[in-house]
């Protein structure tokens, strides 16, 4: 699996969205980063159709998940949403009030550049790498490589200077936070879904059902048990055929 | 090659030398590390608070020590600065020392001194609130912060900024260097000049959509995100006062120069006397 994938062939006449993700397909979740699972909920809850295409050739900023549409590559899950609002007219935030679409963004922020450091952090430092959650255990020798690079990366974020219990910590005041948020509502914002819920899903998702293993994974269950019930009520919305698309092969799905 | 004699007791005194000289420059060092022991007082109840020397327009060109600084006169715990290019045991700075115990990293800073000196700057909020809170304090140091340090660093000359003048231009622009590595790893570093500008004006506006007509953010009290939002934007709105980001603030978001106004007059009274000469 080489980073640096082949490129797929678009039929760049039509209106399909291709929507490109890491070959990461998890035993427990359709994929091991956040970002796809949040920008194919995005799709999935705007109703936009698309074709889901699994490689592992990465975005032109380096990263997953990536679209392309009528000939235009898109990368990043955000600016890919942006897009994708103002080509099919989306607005996922319509219901919302001015401030709740600016704590909206502050969760949307805490959860993608805080919360996923938290993730990583675990997953690549402190995690039993055959705990990953892939059909195949990563090779040893590429497990330490990647490592290196993510230990570059979260020490210059910051994350990474923290120890395991600060890391933790830090975790858990997130989750804190956003089950507080929470309540007893629906969805974030009640019982309309947002934007929002799609990213929260995305991480939240890796937590509860990939890494069951971890100790924010019992945290959840023990203190914060309404993001549990929340990723439930996600999946059971967006995600109705979770269980096939685990079970599949990791080639196109047309919805 | 083979060595004669000669080369050999050649090779012998220079190494010599070189051994003496190694010797020498670190007793110096020792010596020099000795002399800038900083000045605390261990046994008393002072918190100091290790940062950077003031800059001319603003009490500090980073904004996690007036986030710092603005919760502890927020919540009257006695401080002492002390200003010094000394970084914590996470290489960062501002760091704290207060009965002994170095607290690195201004977050874990303020949760230790709430628990020390009982203080809670959120005790009137609600629990959502509180959440939200937290989701605005994160924003701004993990999000915002990215966008503004690409601007200042990256995109536009960094010895506009206002750095105190002890740090040197190299020492800047390695900063710069590093921090653009960072960005890349970070994420933020990816995106092009044009989009960062506008996750930064999405970040402004979100702020300034709930702060509203209010005094800070959650009401009439101040509290941990109010000292976090006000030490990033005062970078914008009195540091960086020729950047696009301050048009922006001036005529997008007339709100959070009025947010900065309120926080420096009610807490920093003494703004124009403490900004260096």
């Amino acid at each position: 699996m080489g980073l640096r994938g082949s490129k797929p062939t678009f039929d760049d006449s039509s209106n399909v969205v291709y929507f490109i993700q890491i070959p990461l397909r998890g035993l427990r979740v359709p994929n091991l980063s956040p970002f796809p699972l949040k920008l194919e909920t995005y799709l999935r809850m705007a109703k936009i159709p698309h074709e889901s295409i699994m490689i592992s050739t990465l975005s032109s900023k380096g990263k997953t998940p990536w679209i392309r549409h009528r000939g235009k590559d898109v990368a990043d899950s955000q600016f890919c949403i942006e897009y994708l609002n103002k080509q099919f007219g989306v607005n996922l935030n319509e219901h919302l009030t001015k401030e709740q679409q600016a704590v909206s963004r502050a969760i949307l922020k805490m959860v993608e550049e805080n919360l996923y450091w938290v993730l990583v952090c675990y997953r690549w430092f402190f995690m039993n790498p055959k705990d990953m959650g892939l059909s195949q255990n990563i090779p040893s020798l590429i497990f330490a490589f990647i490592r290196r690079r993510v230990r570059k990366y979260a020490n210059g974020q910051g994350m990474g200077r923290h120890s395991q219990e600060e890391i933790f910590h830090i975790g858990k005041l997130d989750l804190q936070a956003l089950s507080n948020y929470l309540g007893e509502k629906k969805f974030l914002f009640g019982d309309q879904p947002s934007e929002t819920d799609c990213s929260v899903f995305g991480m939240l998702a890796q937590f509860v059902f990939s890494n069951i293993e971890s100790p924010h994974c019992a945290l959840i269950k023990k203190e914060f048990p309404n993001l549990e019930r929340y990723c439930h009520t996600m999946r059971n919305t967006f995600w109705p055929d979770w269980d096939q698309v685990l079970k599949g092969d990791a080639s196109s799905t047309k919805l | 090659m083979r060595l004669t004699f000669g080369d050999t007791r050649l090779l012998a005194l220079a190494a010599g030398a070189i051994a003496v000289g190694v010797v020498l420059f670190l007793n110096a060092s020792r010596k020099q590390r000795k002399r800038k022991k900083l000045p605390y007082k261990d046994e008393s109840d002072t918190v100091y608070v290790v940062q950077i020397p003031r800059g001319k327009k603003v009490p500090s060109p980073s904004p996690f020590p007036i986030k710092l600084e603005t919760y502890l006169r927020i919540a009257k715990i006695p401080y002492e600065n002390v200003f010094a290019r000394k970084f914590s045991s996470k290489g960062k700075i501002p760091w704290i020392r207060h009965r002994g115990k170095d607290v690195p990293d201004s977050q874990f800073a303020i949760e230790y001194l709430n628990e020390q000196f009982n203080v809670d700057l959120e005790a009137h909020l609600t629990k959502e609130e509180r959440a939200m809170s937290r989701a605005f304090l994160k924003m701004v140091e993990e999000n915002l912060y990215w966008a503004l340090a690409c601007y200042r660093f990256i995109h536009d000359d960094v010895r506009k900024a206002d750095y105190p003048s002890v740090i040197p231009t190299w020492a800047l622009l390695l900063f710069g260097r590093r921090i653009k590595k960072y960005a890349w790893g970070q994420g933020m570093g990816r995106h092009s000049v044009e989009e960062i500008f506008h996750i930064t004006k999405l970040d402004f506006e979100a702020i300034s959509d709930y702060l509203g007509d209010k005094k800070f953010l959650f009401g009439d009290k101040p509290c941990v995100a109010d000292c976090a939002v006000f030490g990033m934007l005062v970078q914008v709105v009195f540091n960086q006062t020729y950047s696009p980001h301050n048009a922006l603030i001036k005529s997008e978001f007339p709100n959070l120069e009025r947010f900065c106004w309120t926080m420096r007059n009610a807490f920093w009274p003494d703004w124009d006397q403490i900004l260096a000469a």
